[in-house]
């Protein structure tokens, strides 16, 4: 039997001081079987794992989980994994150090990358 | 706080060291800057290879840490991926088979398994290989490990020893009392110490130059592309006979040579470059040009396959291309385990080990003579 799809508060962490967390009581009831990152299947429960075994940031969640390294490279889950981080570290979201940006911008063929500049 | 050891450097160099001083029983403190492997653990392969190694001490670290990984893969806490897939080398060139017979022959009088290969030989063995090549050779025990995983694994391991390990913890400097090691400090707080081992890669030149010791350790930077996942293209490590010229080389130009490793999630990773160029990881597209070229010559169906990041890292190289691995001759106390350049995964287990037995006055492993510092230290080998 499958849940129901459970909404994902956006921005709930953005004001929060540390003192004062409030959603981390609104989000503890969200499964931990969700999957927050579609392209590797990760659900919200690792996520919380790979933060309960030390992960502080967007690069180790992701080195630890995978989320993040699929075919979107994080296009889809980065806010939502950023949001987790947020209420369990209890850090505003625009503190949340961003994961690295690299080329390509999207997949790229090999066979295109391999004649780049030819004209 | 004190320590009896207090590692800089998170790498895999790094925690090695503590998962080792910390099952002998010694009080150590791991201090990293930035995350476990922010440094070149972090933008690698994993790559437990013997062919590549010259006879020798090389060769002699290889199979020893080899033997670790094997023991380790299933003792420690968190899975890495380590399988022993085997490594197959490649010969573009009929003149170059030479070559690749003469290796076959050095490797298997040292003892480590191999068979040369013919072209239809190569090809049953990787079908998706292009038909235009000359042969090669097959490495069997040749086995490959996710490195973050595996750093992560050594340094949880080592924390169920006892080991503190500090991440987000920057060395701002190292107190020294007469020739003797005092302290290390950090930006949170000091910790009193009479041993620390230097374990921070690229900036152990820097680390060393705080205490006036010098450590022969250069940038050399490598780029990875990344696929979408993907099955049955590659099925061993695969790399091209040229690239141990690569590695050998004192060259600090741009030099490519193909290295294609599966991965258990599907993704396959293509290299490899050096070039000397400073501390710099920009991805250089160009670089990864001339990386996916000639990865498409030798695995022509990698063409139609999407590439879905690149990344770069810095190796550290020594002038003589052998890891610097024990004690400073300069100041008591002050150990150096770096320079391990494209071997930092290989060499992890064997570094740590020797730091552990050379620190607690045990016979070490490996005849470690070729490895100490004092190469660099008395002058006679910049």
């Amino acid at each position: 039997m499958t849940k129901a799809p459970q909404t994902i508060p956006v921005g709930a962490a953005g004001t929060a001081s540390k003192s004062e967390c409030e959603c981390k009581d609104v989000c503890s009831d969200q499964s931990n079987e969700l999957v927050i990152c579609r392209c590797e299947e990760v659900t919200r429960g690792e996520i919380l794992r790979a933060i309960a075994e030390g992960a502080t940031t967007l690069v180790e969640i992701k080195w630890r989980t995978r989320a993040g390294m699929g075919l979107c490279q994080a296009k889809t889950c980065r806010r939502l994994v950023a949001q987790i981080l947020a209420e369990q570290t209890c850090q505003p979201m625009g503190e949340i150090h961003p994961a690295t940006h690299r080329p390509p911008v999207r997949p790229v063929e090999l066979g295109v990358i391999a004649s780049a500049g030819e004209t | 706080m004190s320590a009896d050891v207090v590692v800089i450097g998170g790498g895999i160099i790094g925690v090695c060291c503590a998962y080792y001083l910390a099952q002998a029983g010694v009080k150590v403190h791991l201090v990293e800057r930035g995350c476990l492997a922010s440094g070149a653990s972090g933008a690698c392969e994993g790559n437990i290879l013997q062919w590549d190694k010259p006879p020798g001490i090389m060769l002699q670290l290889g199979m020893a840490s080899a033997a670790l990984y094997e023991s380790l893969a299933s003792e420690l806490p968190i899975d890495f991926e380590y399988v022993k897939k085997g490594s197959i080398l490649v010969v573009e060139r009929s003149e170059e088979l030479d070559g690749a017979r003469r290796l076959v022959q050095t490797m298997q009088y040292e003892g480590v398994p191999c068979e040369f290969l013919d072209l239809r030989e190569l090809r049953e063995l990787e079908p998706n290989l292009a038909e235009d090549l000359a042969g090669g050779a097959v490495f069997p025990d040749d086995a490959q490990v996710q490195p973050m995983l595996a750093v992560f694994s050594f340094a949880k391991a080592a924390e169920q020893m006892g080991a503190v390990i500090e991440p987000f913890t920057p060395v701002i400097g190292i107190e020294l009392s007469g020739e003797k090691i005092a302290a290390v400090r950090t930006a949170k707080g000091r910790i009193a110490t009479r041993v620390v081992v230097n374990a921070t890669g690229v900036w152990s030149k820097e680390v060393g130059a705080w205490i006036g010791v010098e450590v022969p350790v250069l940038p050399r930077k490598g780029h990875i592309v990344v696929t979408e996942p993907v099955a049955n293209i590659v099925y061993r490590k695969m790399m091209e006979a040229g690239y141990t010229g690569t590695v050998e080389s004192d060259n600090r130009g741009l030099a490519v040579a193909t290295v294609v490793e599966s991965t258990a999630s599907g993704n396959i990773l293509l290299g490899s470059s050096r070039e000397i160029v400073g501390i710099d990881r920009t991805v250089n597209p160009e670089v990864i040009r001339r990386i996916v070229m000639r990865a498409i010559r030798f695995f022509p169906r990698l063409a139609g396959i999407h590439a879905i990041r690149t990344y770069a890292g810095l190796r550290p190289f020594t002038p003589d291309h052998v890891p610097i691995i024990g004690e400073s001759s300069r100041v008591k106390g002050f150990y150096i385990a770096t320079g391990h350049e494209g071997t930092g995964i290989c060499f992890g287990p064997i570094t740590g080990k020797l730091i552990s037995q050379m620190i607690t006055g045990q016979q070490t492993a490996v005849p470690a003579d070729e490895l100490l510092p004092a190469r660099f230290e008395d002058g006679t080998r910049v």
